[in-house]
């Protein structure tokens, strides 16, 4: 809207006397005139591209617009202040679709300083170097206690929340699509199968009541090596080769199922699911613009951070049920051991021709990160460490010695 | 100046010069921003943004656009942004819903991530559409706003080439009622479907940037795209031919140190070649430098000659795009760039993104008869969708510049 031009005229009639004609607008006043209460700028009515040479103004609360062809007053709240930076042009818009533009930043700033504009904290923020390094300090606090504490809390009372049929859901699932392509029908005999089960749910009845998640254990013929893993929702699978491995070894057996036991106990898997979400979603917002490649490393290293500690929960879980069921946690120990000493049967036929050589120094990658071979092909270096999905061997050896001596 | 531009006719009148034949002048582009400024207001918005959980997005994004259009001077007038952080949050938690949603179903079962992916698909081009429309309605130069005039049935149009080979694809996975133990004719159709799907590629691209440049428009003049569907093919055909240079650079790169690993274990003796370790940090090397020569070499190859391309063949009467985009120094500050982001772990972002920023729009400009202070706008029209633009954010729709 626009009030009669006379009456404007009338009030900044101090501010149009000022007005110099040869100021043109490429050329706009120097700072030091901007101390003045008037500034030059040019104006456009929003439905045309020609520049309005005008003057501007501050009149108590308004804002007079004064020049070629444009004599208004603008109460300041109606205005949308531009922020301040070092480089770039200032806009201000008016409401009616019209607006202001200044070349000379700095004479800008300096004239709505003196008509008494303060400007947001985050602008102060930004145009301070001891801002941004304030900023700085608190993003990586932020990020960094994020990480260790945040994301696990959350992901934990998240998941709290979840049904458990959801977990039996994407349990049953990832079951067919593993049986479709990794595994097949346990070779196993049917009475050694039902002696393990009976071991297994014996240890569990010596734990109090209420600490034992639903559970339903399977035998698999596996095409990855010895394993056991838990699914979501409360199926653990064993596979035939791990049984083998240990030699049937009823103790270690029990140990490993306690450990898989620990995951499903603590929903693991649902949490791994939810940080690591999480996590994709802040490395996205961090690295995603550049590119893909580079925002998928803080989650490929965050992942496997909480999968170690994951693994060492579940570590504590199987000690728990080996004492309470009178088993010494250096059942486990053994099973290490034996991991150690597994040759993949394809490799062991290979090395029949070259004798001498040991089997724990080149074995082949394996496709699970359960799998026993990965965990001899990772040393003791720290590169192996930040990347590798389970604690070293050793640490965990450790862990299970200390608690067979407790 | 007696000309009012109330009264201007519709038809915009060429600038003439002394002699009376339309003057021509050419608009350059010119940009002005600072990283270390933008390195200061990203830091801020970073961190408002984590601790707000993201709910401050809109407000960073007006930031930063506001920024730098506000540093792109268009023949020494600045671009503006007009968006409503508001407004745009509540587009920005709509889509948010929406792919949370999206990428929960796949979780449960294939049917749903199947289901959820064709709304997706469905609803993309219309999101298109309203994305394009909200970034151009909400930007402005010499005070008048942009208007993006294509329509949703042009954008199905536009999409067409996608929709074809992604049709066949679907009709072929449902057909099959056992993935596991498919017909024989599964497999060659499937990979024809695939084959299509790729040779489609520099089609789409083509179709949905003509959809694009021909429907910019500022006060009354309309921008129309001439470029030819063989000429996006030629782009990507010159590319494929880089990339073959890559490769061939890459495996002299390999060779070689392949044979630096061999002379080295020859040389320290048996011992060091058969620790594993040694040799997984070696793999992890090479495979990172294969990646990088593959991103770095074609990438801006690519970038460069299909932004020459686009805006090169974008005109509007009395108007022409020129874009002079050269590979040599585009290069080499993806070189520079890529190489201080890994080694300031992700900072140097901000001074990349300014630098990338003046390169491509320092070397846009314009040769036009049209006397600029005609242009105007009768209608005030709406600013477009903001669901459109949290759209856009997602599927990184942008004007290409």
């Amino acid at each position: 809207m626009v009030t009669p031009p006379a009456m404007r005229r009338a009030i900044s009639s101090a501010s149009t006397s000022g007005c110099d004609a040869s100021v043109s607008h490429d050329e706009p006043a120097l700072p030091a005139a901007a101390a003045s209460s008037a500034i030059d700028a040019e104006y456009f009515d929003g439905r045309s591209a020609r520049a309005h040479t005008v003057r501007l103004s501050l009149d108590g609360r308004s804002l007079v617009i004064d020049g070629d062809g444009v004599s208004r007053s603008v109460p300041c709240t109606e205005v949308v202040w531009p922020e301040r930076t070092r480089h770039g042009v200032r806009v201000a818009h008016l409401r009616d679709g019209a607006s202001i533009h200044c070349r000379d930043s700095a004479a800008w700033d300096a004239w709505t300083r003196s008509g008494g504009r303060g400007e947001s904290l985050v602008v102060k923020a930004q145009q301070r170097w001891r801002g941004v390094l304030v900023c700085v300090a608190v993003l990586v606090a932020v990020l960094v206690a994020g990480y260790q504490w945040g994301l696990p809390w959350a992901a934990r009372k998240a998941v709290a929340v979840v049904p458990a049929s959801v977990d039996e859901t994407i349990g049953e699932s990832a079951l067919a699509s593993l049986d479709e392509h990794l595994m097949s029908k346990s070779e196993l005999p049917a009475d050694q199968q039902a002696r393990i089960s009976a071991a297994f749910e014996r240890a569990l009845a010596t734990l109090p009541a209420g600490t034992v998640p639903a559970h339903r254990l399977v035998f698999r013929k596996s095409g990855i090596g010895p394993n056991a893993f838990a699914l979501p929702g409360g199926t653990m699978v064993l596979t035939d080769e791990l049984v083998q491995l240990v030699k049937g070894d009823e103790a270690v057996i029990v140990g490993v199922l306690g450990h898989e036991l620990g995951h499903l106990r603590q929903r693991h898997g649902m949490r791994m699911l939810a940080q690591v979400s999480a996590l994709g979603a802040v490395s996205a917002m961090l690295f995603g613009d550049f590119n893909s490649l580079l925002a998928a490393a803080p989650v490929w290293l965050g992942q496997a951070s909480y999968s170690r500690d994951a693994e060492r929960e579940a570590d504590a879980e199987s000690v728990r049920l080996m004492k309470s069921a009178g088993i010494s946690p250096e059942a486990m120990v053994r099973f290490f051991e034996a991991v150690a000493a597994y040759v993949p049967p394809r490799e062991a036929n290979a090395k029949a021709s070259k004798p001498g050589q040991e089997a724990a120094d080149d074995a082949a990658s394996s496709p699970k990160p359960d799998a026993a071979q990965e965990r001899r092909r990772r040393q003791e270096s720290w590169l192996g460490i930040a990347i590798a999905s389970h604690p070293a061997d050793e640490e965990r050896i450790r862990f299970f010695k200390e608690a067979a001596a407790h | 100046m007696t000309t009012s531009p109330w009264n201007a006719s519709a038809a915009i009148e060429p600038g003439f010069d002394s002699h009376g034949t339309p003057a021509e002048r050419s608009l350059d582009i010119r940009f002005t921003g600072s990283g270390s400024e933008y390195f200061r207001i990203w830091i801020v918005n970073l961190l408002l943004t984590i601790v707000t959980l993201s709910l401050y997005h809109p407000w960073a994004k007006v930031r930063r656009l506001r920024y730098f259009y506000g540093n792109t001077l268009v023949d020494g007038h600045a671009l503006d942004f007009h968006g409503n952080p508001w407004k745009m949050l509540r587009g920005y938690l709509l889509v948010g819903a929406m792919v949370l949603l999206y990428s929960v179903s796949g979780k449960f079962s294939p049917v749903a991530g199947l289901v959820a992916f064709l709304i997706v698909a469905a609803v993309w081009p219309a999101l298109f559409k309203a994305s394009m429309q909200f970034r151009l309605a909400n930007t402005s130069w010499r005070g008048l706003r942009f208007r993006f005039k294509g329509d949703t049935a042009g954008a199905y149009r536009a999409m067409l080439p996608l929709f074809l080979p992604g049709l066949a694809v679907l009709v072929m996975v449902l057909g099959v009622p056992d993935p596991v133990h498919p017909p024989s004719w599964y497999l060659p159709s499937f990979f024809c479907a695939m084959l299509a799907a790729l040779l489609v590629t520099p089609w789409l691209l083509w179709s949905l940037k003509k959809y694009q440049h021909d429907n910019y428009a500022l006060g009354q003049v309309q921008t129309g795209f001439k470029a030819k569907v063989s000429s996006l093919y030629g782009v990507f055909l010159q590319t494929f031919g880089v990339s073959l240079l890559a490769g061939v650079m890459m495996a002299v790169v390999v060779g070689v140190l392949v044979m630096i690993g061999a002379a080295t274990v020859i040389a320290a003796g048996k011992d060091m070649g058969r620790n594993p370790t040694v040799a997984l940090i070696a793999g992890l090397v090479i495979i990172m430098v294969m990646m990088l020569l593959m991103q770095l070499l074609p990438r801006p190859f690519f970038e460069s000659r299909l932004q020459n391309l686009l805006w090169g063949k974008t005109a509007a009467s009395q108007l022409q795009f020129k874009s002079a985009l050269r590979f040599g120094p585009f290069f080499w500050l993806t070189i520079k760039n890529w190489f201080l982001m890994v080694f300031t772990l992700g900072l140097y972002w901000p001074f990349a993104r300014v630098a990338l920023a003046r390169m491509r729009l320092e070397a846009v400009s314009m040769v036009t008869t049209l006397d600029l202070d005609q242009l105007h706008e009768h209608l005030r029209l709406a600013d477009g969708d903001a669901a459109g633009d949290a759209a856009g954010d997602l599927f990184g729709i942008d004007i290409g510049l």
